[in-house]
């Protein structure tokens, strides 16, 4: 119960929250964050874009694909519109388990992620190092019924991990697609080279040198967390590109891969 | 966290002043002049330009117009949007009916709090305010204050039950709430009355926007000690969190980035070691049983 928090060391989550506009940052994340606006001046879109998407995935999942679980690793901290708020909009019943591995996003998110009526919303501190004891945690199996279609989304989170980690992130989303119901759905978004490698060099390298990983990757790299499943249109794409409200002026701008597949 | 809750109507005065304040700093910093430049335009000192984006004073409207026009703003529709929003902050609050029991120094808080998009609070000794019954508010103020009349307590009573629809009012703001078990295992009031106070937290605690946690004895030492604290959070990205401070006869609000940051991760950090909200039903119930 009594984690300790450590303020003074950046955190991704708290990085993220002050590119999107949050206060909930200290002096070591906003540092890190300034540094990768230095290198990507256009970051704070990005991340913005980062969240645009997450709300489109999880109507279309909900909305077109009858999705009504769903399973949220890197949660981040709460910004509105949350998982819940987007599906539950849509089914109110939608069921939606939140995980992150930093005890004050956990902290925020049980306090500000609470559902309505039907709805049900679980946390889980777990790290994705782990993603059986993601799985096996009561509040998982309490929520989800696995015998059902879960969407799960991993928006901007596997870039933390190394190809070398042990277990890679490549097996991490094997190990926990694989007890997900045929007609479950997997949801990424990952930063990438391939738009503009000398802004992209430099943001790792800020990343690197305040002890946080980051790991770009290149399309091909992306489109193997997909192994096994079928994209659904428009495959993937640019996170500006994929099913957006309103066609993007130019899609290159925000150095993020984006694509939902669902599991056959 | 970032908050979509709309603006305009509440906030009086202190949060009006604040506004006009964050903006005319954003003006000032975007075309790169020092406050000491920036007050020569006003014929006053750079502490009276530190105050006044601070939103510490109220503003003259020549002042105002002396500013823009050194920041170079020149269209006519943003220069009438500041001198209006200037005019609001000379404006009295909500609270002016109040005012022979509503202490100056907690004038600013109750603006403040009718601001905020999301409270923050942790309480050590008391039930928060936001959340007490009329029973319990009144053997507080009475053990606060001991020479007031009955009318006196009457009146403060019913500043707090009017404090109290800013939860229940169209677009409320988030209370986010941590409370000492200390505080709920004292009887202020007696039994009956704490029994009826505990209910209320329950209560409370179904409403969609108030979280509540309790921080129970076996948390051992915490850095929540050193005593009660609030942290207000504003809709307007440009203004800072304010943290209040409370004490017997005036109060203390901060809003410099590290002090705040400080008070923040104190928040977190008790936030993270009470039990979480989802407990927070069971744990009432138990000391309920045993009031």
């Amino acid at each position: 119960m009594s984690e300790e928090i450590n303020t003074n060391v950046a955190h991704p989550a708290r990085v993220y929250d002050y590119w999107l506009g949050g206060k909930d940052n200290f002096p070591a994340d906003r540092a890190l964050a300034e540094l990768m606006i230095q290198a990507i001046p256009n970051m704070r879109a990005m991340a913005a874009a980062n969240r645009a998407f997450l709300s489109r995935a999880v109507r279309y999942l909900a909305a077109d694909a009858g999705v009504r679980q769903f399973l949220d690793v890197g949660t981040g901290i709460p910004t509105s519109p949350n998982v819940h708020e987007v599906a539950q909009a849509v089914a109110p019943g939608a069921r939606v388990v939140y995980v992150d591995n930093d005890p004050i996003v956990l902290a925020h998110a049980r306090a500000l992620l609470t559902s309505q009526d039907a709805g049900e919303t679980a946390f889980i501190m777990a790290d994705l190092r782990q993603p059986k004891s993601i799985l096996d945690h009561p509040a998982l199996t309490q929520t989800l019924d696995l015998r059902q279609p879960v969407g799960l989304l991993l928006v901007a989170v596997l870039m933390y991990f190394r190809d070398g980690d042990t277990p890679n992130p490549f097996e991490m989303v094997a190990t926990l697609l694989e007890p997900l119901a045929p007609g479950s759905y997997l949801a990424i978004t990952h930063p990438t080279p391939d738009f503009n490698a000398e802004e992209t060099a430099r943001a790792v390298a800020a990343a690197e040198q305040a002890g946080v990983t980051l790991v770009p990757r290149p399309r091909a790299e992306v489109e193997r967390f997909f192994s096994g499943l079928d994209l659904v249109e428009p495959g993937v794409t640019p996170v500006l590109s994929w099913r957006p409200d309103e066609p993007p002026a130019d899609p290159s701008v925000a150095y993020y891969w984006a694509g939902v597949a669902r599991k056959p | 966290m970032t908050e979509s809750r709309a603006q305009g109507g509440g906030g009086g005065p202190t949060v009006q002043r604040m506004l006009v304040g964050a903006k005319l700093r954003r003006l000032r910093t975007d075309i790169g002049l020092t406050r000491e430049e920036a007050a020569e335009a006003i014929r006053a000192s750079e502490w009276k330009i530190h105050r006044l984006e601070n939103g510490q004073v109220g503003f003259k409207q020549r002042d105002i117009v002396d500013l823009l026009r050194r920041y170079r703003v020149t269209d006519p529709a943003e220069i009438d949007e500041l001198l209006a929003m200037a005019r609001e902050a000379n404006n009295p609050g909500w609270w002016q009916r109040y005012t022979d029991v509503l202490p100056q120094w907690f004038r600013a808080y109750v603006d403040l709090e009718s601001a905020a998009t999301l409270i923050r609070t942790y309480e050590g000794q008391f039930v928060p305010g936001l959340l007490q019954t009329d029973d319990y508010m009144r053997a507080v103020i009475r053990g606060a204050h001991l020479d007031d009349s009955a009318e006196e307590v009457g009146r403060r009573v019913r500043l707090r039950m009017a404090r109290q629809t800013l939860l229940t009012q169209e677009h409320p703001p988030r209370l986010w709430a941590v409370v000492d078990e200390a505080a709920l295992r004292r009887p202020v009031g007696g039994r009956e009355v704490m029994r009826g106070q505990v209910e209320r937290l329950l209560e409370a605690a179904k409403l969609p926007n108030v979280t509540l946690q309790v921080l129970g004895f076996d948390s051992g030492a915490h850095p929540g000690m050193v005593g009660s604290f609030s942290v207000l959070r504003f809709p307007d990205q440009e203004l800072p969190d304010v943290v209040y401070l409370e004490h017997l006869t005036s109060a203390s609000y901060l809003n410099k980035p590290d002090e705040v940051d400080q008070y923040l991760h104190v928040m977190e950090s008790i936030c993270v070691r009470a039990a979480p909200p989802e407990r927070t039903a069971e744990l009432l119930d138990k000391i309920l049983d045993q009031l």
